[in-house]
């Protein structure tokens, strides 16, 4: 039956509101995956002993939702067998111990979503123009990923 | 319509975008310039830089988008249509 063949899907979502790991699950579960893997990325309560507030996150939304649908496509040519991929990251303050992004991946077997989900949260830091403040008690500080590689992070 | 200097072309306008500390050193998140209409992205970078100076303190740890597309500052010739979207791209946080 052709229209059960659950068409692969790619649900990606920036927002304020609290993500929520059932509903981002619940997006990528099909009937011909036996696997769905997940990444969840929370807040940390310190940076090099000072006390973490909470974080704050912008985005430039209109090329951040762009490069994820990138992400998207790369993860499908590089695992073909991936089902569906959900990639909801939360702007705004976010709390410490709350989640600032949830990553799912379905597939048959669960070889391919594992290292899909690796992949896109690895590609995200890299390419998404999202940015996050960290707020202490007295101060600030944006942050810069590893990964980004116009940060000057040795100078 | 007279030509820019160098390059030719005119000027138009495009809408600067600023994100994190790029926002907060030019005081604004977005504006329209006008701006040569070929021009290095370096040359562009010191367009925006003479009205928002303190943007200079950045200039090592910045790239553009221009059209959603990341560009180094540098040689590479941007031929800009009216409206495009040019935005400041600090390093990125996300995740």
């Amino acid at each position: 039956m052709e229209e059960n063949e659950d068409v692969p899907k790619d649900f990606i979502k920036l927002k304020s509101e609290k993500l929520s790991v059932d509903e981002v699950s619940e997006l990528v579960v099909s009937p011909y995956c036996g696997a769905v893997s997940l990444f969840i990325g929370t807040t940390r309560n310190n940076f090099e002993g000072k006390k973490v507030i909470h974080l704050e996150y912008e985005a430039y939304t209109s090329m951040a939702e762009t490069e994820i649908r990138k992400i998207c496509r790369d993860v499908r040519k590089k695992w073909p067998s991936v089902k569906h991929i959900a990639v909801h990251h939360r702007l705004g303050v976010v709390p410490i111990t709350e989640a600032s992004v949830i990553i799912a991946v379905s597939s048959p077997h669960r070889a391919e979503s594992l290292e899909a989900v690796m992949y896109c949260i690895n590609t995200l830091k890299a390419s998404v123009p999202i940015w996050k403040k960290e707020i202490y008690e007295d101060e600030y500080s944006w942050k810069e990923n590893k990964e980004c590689f116009w940060a000057n992070s040795e100078k | 319509m007279g030509s820019g200097s160098g390059l030719g072309g005119g000027r138009g306008s495009v809408s600067v975008l600023y994100f994190a500390r790029s926002a907060e050193l030019a005081g604004l998140r977005c504006e329209t310039l006008s701006v040569p209409r070929e021009i290095t992205s370096l040359q562009l970078w010191e367009e925006i830089v003479k009205v928002h100076p303190r943007l200079a303190l950045i200039r090592d740890q910045v790239v553009f988008a221009v059209r959603q597309e990341y560009v180094l500052l540098g040689d590479q010739l941007l031929v800009l249509q009216p409206g495009d979207e040019v935005a400041i791209i600090p390093p990125i946080s996300g995740g």
